[in-house]
């Protein structure tokens, strides 16, 4: 006879005793810190100083080796990291401010506004992103100009369509109707109380979308199309490392690598803070 | 049954105005991009009538909603208009790549349903044992964290390293036999289908994760059913809304072309085309793969919505809210 579990668990809001949730935090600290301290004081070298042999390998003094100009790739992770880190940042600030924005007005005023808005989000929404982030790139060229705009119409879509359907639910509370009917002006109503109301979601979608920011710069540049060389990104070493990946493997790795750890730790950031913002019910049925 | 059919109308409605802005907004960015259509047929040094004939023949000269309506009633027929820099219909290029995308996605989508559902089950029924939660976790988290670039070059290093049984990088004929395509398409197909598996396996879990806490579950161990058809019966068809529009999402996208691992492998689908028409400013083809891939998310998206209503009504009962 197999066992039932009929217990239903609140998952416990302790998310700083959770191990993993610590570690993510850590990792994305630590590559932060290493990218800000690398761009105040260029401790590890220039990153665009020729400097050793072409494609030697880790050594004392090349501690990640060198590329294929002879550049040492410590300075130029650093600097990818840092690059990556801030257009992602700054496309999911600009998506967060204006998702809430429209998304706000759109899920209280609901009926027509609402459709047209959702319409609207709808066509964005039908392009897959990559493809959207090679078309802005097209148009606007490539660069990080081009790769903010493009994280921004990537992630963009979602975010309005979850903060509309939050704030939906929050303008049918009974305080939001007690606020309208004491004569709260509208504009007091959607900041007071809606968006106090969507601030959790806001929080989950926009460290979602901060990976989804990492992973389109990524793609975009690793297609030639976002960053531009001599300055590197994340995604820009990950294509010269594929170049030069049986001669040079570490040139692969080492951004793959951290790339690879930084979209992993937001993840799980993202989804901790899911488990504790918005918390459910679990049960195991095994 | 009233709601299911109102429900079909409704998203049918939704789909067509879709499909319009859609078709309007790839139709004017591409008019956006840099450089023109007679530079990239006739290169820089052509002459001022040169140019007035080449605008003439692909019907520059007239208005721009004029041009609209002409590429939309063509791609409505399949005629995409001709590629600028082959000088071949468009439609002639796709016919070719298609079977080439379609055999990729066919691949990666049977990874993504044979082996990402039953372990997004398996870990939504354990999630609060100590090793199904951590399993369901890591590998959910790790899946749509390492991106395709990275796990195709990664992929390529190892293959490339060791003695390989697959060929890759090398379809250089687009007809090939069937086997000799499936076998190129293996790595790829790994690659994508890694990343289409993590993420089924993330939303079901989740959804089977929703269903299990409702009174209805519960009210089922309370009858004494046993575990198994607790799942089958109850479990399953609730959690298979969220799933099967993943699926859709999913779908789109590998028909649009995967264009990252297509780069990645160096293989004639669709998406490499598009990728190609871009560096070569080959507005046509561009205009035509992005129409295509759009299109392909909108219709599916539409038909798993219809069908969703019909494996759980409740979907249509909610009306157009969503």
């Amino acid at each position: 006879m197999r066992r039932l579990d009929l217990a239903v668990l609140r998952r416990r809001p302790g998310a700083s005793r959770d191990p993993l949730m610590v570690a993510a935090g850590i990792v994305l600290g630590l590559l932060c810190l290493l990218a800000l301290v690398a761009a105040l004081v260029p401790f590890a070298g220039s990153p665009t100083e020729i400097s050793g042999p072409r494609l030697s390998p880790p050594s004392w003094e090349y501690p990640l080796g060198t590329d294929s100009l002879g550049r040492s790739l410590l300075p130029r992770l650093l600097e990818g990291i840092g690059v990556t880190l801030v257009v992602s940042a700054t496309a999911v600030l600009i998506t967060a401010v204006l998702s809430t924005a429209i998304g706000i007005v759109a899920g209280y005023a609901g009926g027509w506004l609402r459709e047209t808005v959702m319409r609207v989000v709808d066509v964005l929404y039908a392009f897959p992103a990559i493809i959207l982030a090679i078309l802005v790139a097209a148009v606007l060229g490539a660069g990080r100009v081009a790769t903010v705009s493009a994280i921004v119409l990537v992630t963009v879509p979602l975010m309005v369509r979850m903060i509309a359907a939050q704030a939906a639910t929050v303008a049918h509370r009974d305080f939001v109707t007690s606020a309208r009917i004491s004569g709260v002006r509208l504009p007091v109503i959607l900041y007071r109380h809606i968006l106090s109301g969507v601030g959790g979601t806001l929080a989950v979608q926009g460290t979602y979308a901060l990976s989804v920011g990492i992973l389109v710069e990524g793609g975009l540049s690793f297609l030639g199309q976002g960053v531009q060389l001599p300055q590197s990104s994340l995604g820009l070493l990950v294509q010269e490392g594929a170049v030069y990946m049986v001669a040079a493997p570490w040139l692969l790795f080492a951004p793959a690598a951290v790339l690879v750890a930084s979209i992993l730790s937001i993840t799980v950031i993202g989804d901790t803070l899911r488990d504790r913002l918005e918390p459910r019910e679990v049960r195991s049925l095994a | 049954m009233r709601a299911v059919l109102r429900w079909t109308l409704t998203r049918l409605l939704i789909m067509a105005v879709t499909l319009l802005g859609t078709s309007v907004v790839i139709f004017f960015a591409v008019r956006q991009m840099p450089g023109g259509y007679e530079s990239v047929v006739l290169g820089p040094l052509a002459s001022e009538e040169q140019r007035q004939a080449a605008a003439e023949r692909y019907g520059l000269d007239q208005p721009v909603l004029v041009q609209y309506w002409h590429w939309v009633t063509g791609a409505v027929q399949g005629d995409f208009g001709i590629s600028l820099v082959s000088q071949v219909p468009v439609i002639q290029e796709l016919a070719l790549r298609l079977p080439v995308t379609v055999t990729l996605a066919l691949m990666a989508l049977s990874a993504a349903v044979l082996i990402g559902v039953p372990l997004g089950v398996l870990t939504g029924l354990r999630s609060t044992s100590r090793s199904g939660g951590a399993l369901g976790r890591t590998v959910a988290g790790l899946g749509i964290s390492v991106p395709e670039f990275v796990l195709g070059s990664v992929a390529l290093f190892v293959v490339s390293s060791v003695a390989s049984c697959f060929s890759v990088g090398n379809l250089a004929s687009l007809s090939g036999e069937p086997a000799t395509l499936v076998r190129a398409l293996v790595l790829p197909a790994a690659v994508l289908g890694l990343y289409c598996l993590a993420a089924t396996a993330r939303t079901t879990r989740d959804a089977v994760m929703n269903v299990l806490v409702e009174p209805h579950v519960t009210a089922a161990v309370a009858r004494g059913e046993t575990p198994g058809h607790i799942v089958r019966h109850h479990v399953l068809r609730n959690a298979s809304v969220p799933v099967l529009t993943l699926l859709g999402t999913i779908t789109a996208y590998l028909l649009g072309g995967a264009v990252i691992v297509e780069t990645v492998f160096n293989i004639p689908g669709v998406g490499s085309y598009m990728v190609t028409g871009l560096g070569r400013h080959d507005y046509a083809v561009v205009q035509a793969t992005v129409l295509l891939a759009a299109v392909a998310f909108i219709v599916i998206n539409t038909v798993l919505d219809i069908a969703a209503s019909l494996v759980d009504p409740r979907v249509a009962a909610a009306g157009g809210r969503r």
